[in-house]
């Protein structure tokens, strides 16, 4: 049986082709269409599918929307009649924008790739992202728990999964519903902060580490706890739900103080600077409360040993972290996209073992099912720019690479097929030597240009992890995809200073030799050569552009920016070779 | 008198931060919308060419955002950003009406070159309207000697690529700017009509409803909703 998964029009659109059972390519549109978040109908990424799977649109036994969107507009609907008169603003431009495109999927589809209407289906959001977590884990019964902006209504759900070869089910036994949500009450204080939503929660979080939550009673007061052990927002402090142009309200501005304007830069050495971190910290630590009260009731509930954790909220490495110590579940897996692009994914899987009923299949547990690198490409880029390429076997290039980077070069490092999911894992990353402030603050300022006070992430052979990091039991698999925020042992904290947070935590990949064979022959080489088996790991793109993808887009990259190595499978290319041609 | 207008709309000092501030994200997106044409193209020159000009709208974007900020910062108390007259007095087009994938190398440079020579034209104007406020006169000008840069190096290629048709390309890339700009203004008046429709149903529609969701609203639970078991489950329904 053939499915094709799509997600798209909010953000991250992506499709995701499963033939009996197991993906055979997934892929992000901004990746193709290289415009960063791109939301639009996906069909770079379709097309990319269905090429790679060797198939026409008539082969397809199902194409299957990871939302249903008269459900989502029922929510629109409501929601601005609900906050009549004041959505008078808003209601055209909510109107337009849902009726133009978003509401006429099944039409869209169909026309599109020329497939029966009825071949189209619909799944729901939060099941799609509670298919992307549990039926890509490697557990066969798991707590399920999904949270993010919003779906169509549903917010945050709670469930379980079981399966085994026969038979799969996915139950969610309740939800919080919009505007209840705790992805809008994150993506309200990152406005609130100046920093664009969807965009700049992690910048939350890293600022959150320079402050004390100081303001967690004024959070808990917009959030304030019902008595079922639920949440709900105040909804006095916000405005997400009246207008489209501001989140938040008067009254919230009257509780925080003035929000920062995006203009100006943040200067924690300022008592305003201090104040922003400050209302980071708070809202973190409210999140991470709730989420870790929601998961310890959900295990004494369900008494299971796992959880699933999907949807955006799950991409809060540092919650992950609390969630795992203090919730009583023994593992957590969170899929490498548990945001809206894994949805395509899921919503395909959730229609092949639930929908028609196909026996499980174990799912390969990587993240790497983009389009492949090949060193060709570059070795001809280099050619026609006249630069040196070497092209060289896997021990010289390793032996080569390494040694550039205990030279404190810096490594563009393109292998095998692209991650599906917005971290870099190892296929499309920049490295570097983990050791110093300086390489932190060099990254940041020739290739990253970005705020300070933003981390860099490590990167670890699984079996050294322990020894620099303080994992709890558990904290490996949750590392696996760079999902946990852990504390850097204090001993290796200075020679670890540029993965090293400034409340001295990093948030590892802790990488097994299977899942990317020469990253991992890279760590050992550089352990052998430096000491220490660690390499920062930071995504292969600049700022405001997607991570890169063919060989040509690491190739400009590399030509516009502070990197001085750049290798794709076996290609290796270097600036000083640039410097010569010039 | 053109000269006289532009110089209103460039003297209140918080519209003219503001304007530069947009300058400067158009800048930065034609700036990455040229990397994209330099990742499509077959012909190493003007992949080398297209990587030049990026990085020279890249440094126009920090330009114009740097003196825009530093207007900002020097104003007393901040407005939300006054009515920009932005039709009357454009930045850089940039490319974003322009699929770069579904362009050819020449159709490509014609349409860069149209764009850069309008740009250079409404930027003369302005370093004359700026000659009360040198600093940013100043930006404008450094901006004006790459655009005019950018503006003979794309006609340049554009002959050595359709040596037969440049003329044709170009006339071609004219007609379909106006085209774009025809289809533009017809959106705009058609967004601005919609607008007016759906908010006069709102009004004259929408009450009695609004009635009954607010009162459905105050029945609803706080807190957890059990997901019914019995939900339509099956992946026909949109609903």
């Amino acid at each position: 049986m053939k499915i094709l998964g799509i997600s798209a029009h909010y953000h991250d659109a992506a499709a995701a082709l499963l033939v009996d059972g197991l993906p055979v390519a997934s892929v992000q549109e901004e990746r193709l269409s290289r415009r960063k978040n791109d939301a639009a109908f996906p069909m770079g990424a379709i097309e990319w599918c269905l090429e790679q799977g060797g198939l026409e649109p008539d082969d397809l036994d199902a194409v299957v929307f990871y939302e249903r969107p008269m459900l989502k507009f029922d929510r629109i609907l409501t929601c601005a009649l609900r906050a009549f008169p004041q959505s008078w603003r808003s209601f055209p431009h909510a109107m337009k924008n849902t009726l133009g495109e978003k509401l006429w999927i099944r039409g869209i589809i169909s026309s599109q790739l020329g497939v029966p209407r009825q071949k189209v289906l619909f799944c729901e959001h939060h099941r799609s992202h509670a298919a992307a977590s549990f039926l890509t884990a490697p557990v066969r019964e798991a707590a399920i728990l999904t949270a993010d902006g919003v779906g169509e209504w549903a917010a945050m759900t709670v469930g379980q999964g079981t399966r085994d070869a026969n038979h799969t089910a996915i139950s969610l036994f309740r939800e919080i519903r919009f505007p209840h949500s705790l992805g809008m009450l994150y993506s309200t204080f990152t406005a609130y902060l100046g920093f664009p939503v969807n965009e700049g929660e992690y910048k939350v979080m890293g600022l959150a580490s320079y402050g004390r939550p100081t303001m967690a009673d004024a959070v808990r007061k917009i959030v304030p706890r019902t008595k079922d052990g639920a949440f709900r927002l105040d909804l006095d402090y916000f405005d997400f739900h009246t207008t489209a142009k501001r989140s938040f309200s008067a009254k919230f501005v009257d509780l925080f103080g003035p929000p920062r304007d995006p203009l100006d830069p943040i200067d924690l050495s300022t008592t305003d600077g201090q104040r922003f971190a400050d209302c980071a910290a708070s809202v973190q630590r409210v999140l991470e409360d709730i989420l870790v009260e929601t998961a310890r009731a959900l295990r004494k509930e369900t008494g299971l040993p796992d959880l699933c954790l999907g949807g955006g909220v799950a991409l809060n490495g540092v919650a992950n972290h609390r969630i795992l110590q203090e919730s009583g579940f023994e593992r957590i897996f969170v899929p490498p996209a548990p945001g809206d692009a894994g949805c395509a994914l899921g919503a395909a899987l959730y229609a092949d073992r639930i929908h028609f009923g196909r026996p499980d299949r174990e799912f390969p547990d990587h993240p790497f099912w983009g389009p492949s690198v090949e060193s060709g490409e570059l070795a001809r880029l280099a050619r026609e720019d006249r630069l040196g390429v070497e092209e060289l076997d896997d021990p010289s290039l390793i032996a080569s690479v390494a040694q550039d980077l205990v030279q404190g070069r810096i490594v563009g490092w393109m292998d095998g097929a692209l991650e599906l999911g917005p971290r870099a894992l190892g296929h499309r990353s920049i490295l570097a030597a983990p050791h110093t402030v300086q390489m932190r603050d060099r990254l940041n300022r020739d290739i990253k240009h970005r705020e300070e006070f933003r981390p860099f992430a490590p990167v670890v052979a699984i079996e050294d992890a322990d020894r620099y990091f303080e994992l709890p039991p558990g904290g490996k698999r949750l590392a696996r995809f760079m999902s946990g925020v852990f504390p850097v042992r204090p001993e290796w904290r200075e020679r670890l200073a540029a993965i090293t947070h400034v409340d001295g935590t990093a948030r590892v990949q802790a990488l097994e030799p299977g899942m990317a064979p020469r990253l991992y022959a890279l760590l050992k080489a550089y352990g052998r050569l430096s000491g220490i088996p660690i390499l920062l790991n930071t995504s292969f793109n600049l700022a405001g552009e997607p991570i890169v993808n063919r060989a040509i887009e690491g190739y400009l990259t590399f030509r516009r920016s502070g990197i001085d190595v750049l290798v794709a499978g076996q290609a290796r290319v270097t600036k000083k070779a640039l410097e010569k041609a010039a | 008198m053109f000269l006289l207008l532009h110089r209103w709309i460039w003297q209140n000092p918080e519209r003219c931060a503001r304007k530069l501030l947009s300058f400067a994200e158009t800048e930065a997106d034609g700036g990455r919308d040229l990397i994209r044409a330099a990742e499509l193209t077959r012909d190493p020159l003007l992949r080398r060419l297209f990587i030049v000009h990026a990085a020279e709208e890249d440094r126009h974007a920090d330009l114009f955002r740097a003196r825009g900020s530093m207007l900002l910062r020097t104003l007393s108390s901040r407005t939300s950003a006054p009515f920009q007259l932005n039709w009357m007095s454009p930045g850089e087009r940039g490319l974003d009406d322009l699929r770069v994938n579904a362009e050819t190398d020449a159709s490509l440079l014609a349409f860069l070159h149209l764009s850069e020579k309008a740009a250079a034209g409404h930027f003369a104007t302005y370093v004359d309207a700026l000659k009360d406020d040198p600093l940013t006169s100043q930006v404008f000008k450094e901006v004006l000697k790459d655009e005019t840069f950018h503006m003979n190096y794309t006609l340049a290629q554009l002959t050595r690529v359709a040596p037969q048709n440049h003329g044709t390309v170009l006339w071609k890339a004219r007609l379909g700017r106006l085209w774009k700009a025809y289809l533009r203004l017809m959106s705009a008046i058609a967004g601005v009509m919609g607008a007016v429709m759906l908010t006069l149903q709102y009004f004259v529609l929408l009450p009695p409803f609004a009635f009954f969701a607010k009162r459905a609203e105050r029945r609803e639970p706080r807190g957890w909703t059990a997901v019914p078991q019995d939900r339509d489950q099956s992946l026909t329904s949109q609903y």
